[in-house]
């Protein structure tokens, strides 16, 4: 399928990502190519077929034990970051 | 003194013998990433003065006879997407720029606590996202085989390092070909062990059913000491394997005669460059002179494998880099306008091109109307990939395979076109897929001279007999420590 310059700005919203007016065209082409070469997954008859999402190599998940225990480094994140000020999440429209 | 012709092990020896300190190398590292790489650019940051202290202790240590890991005083370079407390952390990204993490990565500590010494932080390629370490948002690593060459990636630092005599080993990931790549492309070993084998606490998540960490070196036999050191158990990775540790080293010489070896007749089709098809040919004949026996075997689903991957690791990412948004980590811009302006100001100016094209295909895949069409028809097809491999494992033991299709390609030659950088992936990525354990060991040089890699894969936590079959080719092969001379063409 086609991936219109439209299709980008759509997708580009849903990301949070800000696409310039002078890449969409580009995008639009790049994006295009790939769906199409990735649409050849439709010759494949999957019906039936269980999904893999995660390929599962271990017994069980690893959990940790219920219980308090010092970690290090949580309360040295606040050096490198300006911990955690945002800007005003309510705008006046 | 160079380290392009010291082994880890060797090294060890060395310093146990009292003929060399740990200083001593780790000083010369310096000296030789002042000296070689100002043209190779495999490192993004350097850890020297905590590096030193280190080498000086480690020699206190040995003078008085303390007992010391396996990995003592030995020098390490660390893919920037695992994090070290107090090192930068970019994974070649300006997204994460001024970021200084925390805390360390498991396998970070379980090096150190072998006696590793740290000296570096790699490059690659933004957030692990590449085949050739150009789409560092710093600058592009370059070959040491070859200066106009890329290094292969997305690890093409920590490879470039080794093979240029910057380091003595390395770590990276592999998501897709990742550490496989660059080990082929520069002429050293690579391995991606089983998916869960080593923990991933403290690295960077790209593709999280698809990462996973392992070693670079000279010798088979030293990335079997990095993988003892660094697999295993950790209650800190959810998805770590609960895995018994094999001795890996210990058993390295035991008999692979008749071994079963599996080449698949899909991976030996267009595309596969002539001089890489003749050495893997040649290769094979030399598993038969060792008296292993080699079966022609089908993975039938081998060419859906790049549109598969291609779905599952840009949903994955698309996913996993919703958390850089401006406020938690790296760089902030608009800081004064609203939230929503500040994410996508932030993620605009921080991320680069391939970054943003992953995070759109990936968005695209799960968006309403396309999840099914897309994503999810990707997990099924994942899993007729996995039961090729099911069926082929009970056929044999060991498959064997090209690492890439062609060798080093020239910088510049596929940046303008994507899709052509993911189709050098192709042997690659099935590995990736199906969770299995994969190595690729040097196997000879083309007329140009740039090494060609053979890749072999087992099944799942059957590392110790990859190993082992690797191990028996090197030695029978005579293709380690062929260091590079770095020469413009």
């Amino acid at each position: 399928m086609r991936i219109s310059e439209k299709d980008v700005e759509y997708v580009a919203k849903l990301a949070m990502l800000e696409v310039a007016d002078n890449e969409k065209k580009e995008l639009a082409d790049q994006l295009s190519a790939i769906v199409e070469y990735v649409e050849q997954l439709n010759k494949l008859e999957v019906s039936g077929i269980e999904p893999t999402a995660q390929v599962v190599t271990s017994v069980k998940h690893a959990v940790r034990d219920d219980r308090v225990a010092p970690r290090t480094g949580s309360s040295d994140a606040g050096k490198t970051v300006k911990l955690f000020k945002v800007p005003k999440v309510i705008t006046e429209r | 003194m160079n380290l392009k012709n010291l082994t880890a092990e060797k090294l060890v020896g060395l310093y146990k013998n009292g003929d060399l300190t740990a200083t001593e190398v780790i000083t010369n590292v310096y000296e030789e990433i002042e000296r070689s790489d100002k043209d190779i650019h495999a490192f993004l940051a350097l850890c020297q003065q905590r590096a030193i202290e280190e080498a000086r202790r480690m020699d206190a240590k040995i003078a008085a006879g303390d007992a010391v890991g396996p990995l003592a005083g030995v020098p390490v370079a660390i893919k920037d997407n695992m994090v070290i407390r107090d090192v930068p952390t970019t994974c070649g990204s300006r997204i994460l720029e001024n970021f200084v993490p925390p805390y360390t990565a498991t396998v970070v500590e379980r090096l150190r606590s072998a006696g590793a010494i740290v000296i570096g932080k790699t490059n690659c390629d933004e957030f692990a996202m590449g085949s050739s370490t150009e789409n560092s948002a710093f600058f592009p690593t370059r070959n040491p085989h070859n200066l106009q060459r890329v290094p292969g990636g997305s690890s093409g630092g920590s490879a470039a390092s080794v093979a240029s005599g910057t380091s003595v080993l390395a770590l990276g990931s592999d998501t897709g070909g990742s550490i496989r790549t660059p080990a082929s492309f520069c002429g050293v070993v690579g391995m991606k062990p089983t998916y869960g084998r080593v923990s991933r606490y403290g690295l960077v998540a790209f593709a999280s059913s698809l990462d996973q960490i392992g070693p670079f070196s000279k010798s088979v036999r030293e990335s079997a000491q990095v993988l003892e050191t660094i697999c295993g158990f950790d209650h800190f990775d959810s998805t770590s394997a609960d895995a018994s540790v094999d001795e890996f080293v210990k058993n390295l010489d035991q008999p692979i005669k008749d071994t079963r070896i599996g080449v698949p007749k899909e991976y030996f089709i267009g595309g596969l460059d002539r001089e890489v098809k003749a050495r893997i040919e040649a290769g094979i004949r030399l598993y038969e002179s060792l008296g292993c026996d080699i079966q022609e075997i089908s993975l039938p689903h081998t060419e859906y494998a790049i549109a598969t991957y291609y779905l599952i690791a840009t949903a994955e990412a698309s996913s996993n880099l919703a958390r850089y948004d401006g406020v938690r980590f790296g760089i902030r811009e608009s800081g004064n306008s609203s939230l929503q302006e500040m994410y996508r100001a932030t993620r605009h100016a921080g991320f680069g091109k391939e970054v943003k094209r992953r995070v759109l295909l990936g968005t695209y895949a799960l968006s309403a109307g396309y999840y099914d069409a897309y994503y999810l028809k990707a997990l099924k097809v994942r899993t007729l990939i996995l039961r090729d491999f099911q069926k082929a494992f009970e056929q044999v033991d060991v498959i064997l395979t090209p690492t890439s299709p062609t060798v080093a390609f020239k910088i510049g030659e596929k940046t303008d076109d994507p899709l052509s950088m993911y189709l050098s992936d192709i042997f690659t990525i099935t590995c990736n897929l199906a969770g299995l354990p994969g190595i690729s060991v040097p196997c000879g040089k083309n007329s140009e001279g740039l090494p060609i890699g053979l890749q072999l894969m087992a099944n799942h936590f059957q590392e110790a007999l990859l190993l082992r079959v690797a191990h028996h080719f090197e030695k029978a092969g005579g293709f380690t420590l062929t260091p590079p001379t770095p020469q413009l063409a």
